[in-house]
């Protein structure tokens, strides 16, 4: 599997980097490839390219607010989840994401 | 995006606020602080001559001023998108100016939003006006609507609404106070910065808006409780050689610790993780102590976040880092005194972390699309 996606929160200085170094952690296990954007407070950091977006798979957007951008994935799957799912259980949504990917 | 969905998602507008919203209180808060500790106080008379304390304090209530607008147009824009931002400005100052404060911004910024993506999907217009729909149309008429709701209908339960809460908080004494600390202290450390802290959170920076400082006070300490507290009760573990906590979770703790000094308690989700209930009995315990002894010794903090960092600003901070005492002490006992021993096999093997430790996901409240 190959992902991309954005995490971001609310106070845009915690939770956005924990949940991107979670999927990070929990897709490298897997042995998936994923880059993931943060919107921060800060701004936008490892944004994502063009290319990284065509040849992922799935879009997973871990977010609690609204975000800018999410015309770069039109004709994409994207799936949302709050960054609190993202932190506690990582694995455990990237493999109900595949599964289901695969029905 | 959210245009499209059927569930309205009344709670990622306003969390989208919030994230606006929050640099512009903390520099506002500290601004005020800043003022008032050099002897300044807010310019009514800018013809007048005014020193740089009294500058920083006007800035910062100027500042102040400003988020019932920002929590408007943050929550119009995470709505409609780009056109929910001016009006959503216009139905925050309203706010503002009739006394609404926070609680008027938000339901402004809720109805304009969804006037203004009602129009968008909605009115159709000749393809040569195309250009005025979001130039003159939109603007004009859902701020028409909106404003005339604001000013003659929905505004006056809200000031209502904010008074009688705000003299309710003020005239709370003795007991009362102790309670409300508890509630507002257990509530703000319940879920480690969870939606149950974000309505304790939400609370407390609305009544900072009307000037009323001691919930921020009992969010701060709450939020600092949970690691403190953890913290604690591995000293009191390492001292009374009772390990009660993996190798793992003691580099966690080595993490959590500066986090919350930081006031960031999302450091303790991990160890809570492995073992909710305990913790959060301790931490919610713990906390809800400590803020009610802030609320009964009558602390408040002019800033809503920053931690350790900005006791200083507080109207008390020695009894502040006493009552921030007082509840971490007793999240730490608690948790020394409920949480099992752990055997040498326990030590090692939670040591390693993989999928079956994580906690269940509802996987039906993922959405696909």
């Amino acid at each position: 599997m190959n992902i991309v996606g954005v995490a971001a929160c609310t106070s845009g200085i915690a939770h956005t980097y924990i949940a991107r170094e979670k999927i990070l952690t929990a897709a490298q296990a897997l042995g998936w490839t994923a880059h993931i954007e943060t919107q921060g407070t800060i701004g936008t950091e490892n944004e994502l390219t063009a290319e990284q977006i065509s040849q992922s798979d799935f879009v997973l957007l871990a977010v609690d607010i609204k975000i800018g951008g999410t015309e770069r994935f039109s004709g994409k799957k994207v799936v949302e989840i709050d960054t609190n799912t993202a932190i506690k259980s990582p694995t455990k949504v990237l493999q109900a994401i595949a599964a289901n990917l695969n029905k | 995006m959210s245009s499209h969905r059927p569930n309205l998602q009344l709670k990622k507008h306003a969390l989208t606020a919030i994230s606006y919203m929050l640099p512009l209180v903390v520099a506002a808060g500290l601004l005020i602080a800043i003022g008032n500790l050099s002897g300044g106080s807010v310019i009514t008379d800018y013809s007048a001559s005014y020193n740089w304390a009294d500058a920083m304090v006007s800035l910062g209530v100027l500042g102040m001023g400003l988020l019932p607008p920002v929590i408007s147009a943050g929550i119009a824009f995470s709505i409609a998108d780009r056109p929910g931002i001016a009006p959503g400005l216009m139905m925050g100052l309203i706010a503002h100016s009739i006394g609404a404060g926070f609680l008027g911004g938000m339901l402004g910024g809720y109805l304009v939003g969804y006037l203004v993506l009602w129009m968008k999907n909605n009115v159709k217009v000749p393809r040569w006006a195309e250009g005025l729909m979001p130039m003159m149309i939109i603007p004009l008429v859902s701020t028409l609507i909106v404003g005339t709701l604001m000013y003659f209908v929905v505004g006056i339960p809200i000031v209502w609404a904010t008074n009688a809460l705000t003299d309710f908080l003020t005239g709370l004494q003795g007991a009362g106070s102790f309670l409300f600390g508890m509630i507002m202290g257990g509530m703000a450390a319940f879920d480690f910065g969870g939606p149950v802290n974000k309505v304790a959170s939400l609370f407390a920076d609305g009544m900072l808006l009307e000037g009323v400082k001691e919930p921020e006070a009992v969010k701060i300490l709450a939020s600092m409780v949970p690691p403190f507290g953890v913290g604690i009760s591995w000293a009191l573990s390492h001292w009374f050689r009772k390990p009660i906590y993996s190798f793992q979770e003691r580099d966690n703790i080595k993490i959590a610790l500066p986090m919350g000094v930081c006031m960031i308690t999302e450091g303790v989700i991990p160890i809570a993780a492995v073992d909710i209930v305990r913790v959060v009995f301790a931490c919610t315990t713990g906390a809800a102590i400590g803020g009610g002894f802030s609320m009964l010794w009558g602390i408040g903090s002019p800033v809503p976040s920053g931690g350790l960092f900005i006791v200083p600003t507080m109207t008390n901070p020695l009894m502040f880092m006493s009552a921030l005492a007082i509840g971490s002490v007793i999240t730490g006992i608690l948790l020394f005194l409920t949480k099992k021993r752990l055997s040498p096999e326990d030590l090692q093997n939670q040591a390693s972390i993989n999928a079956e430790d994580e906690a269940e996901v509802d996987v039906s409240s993922i959405k696909f699309s």
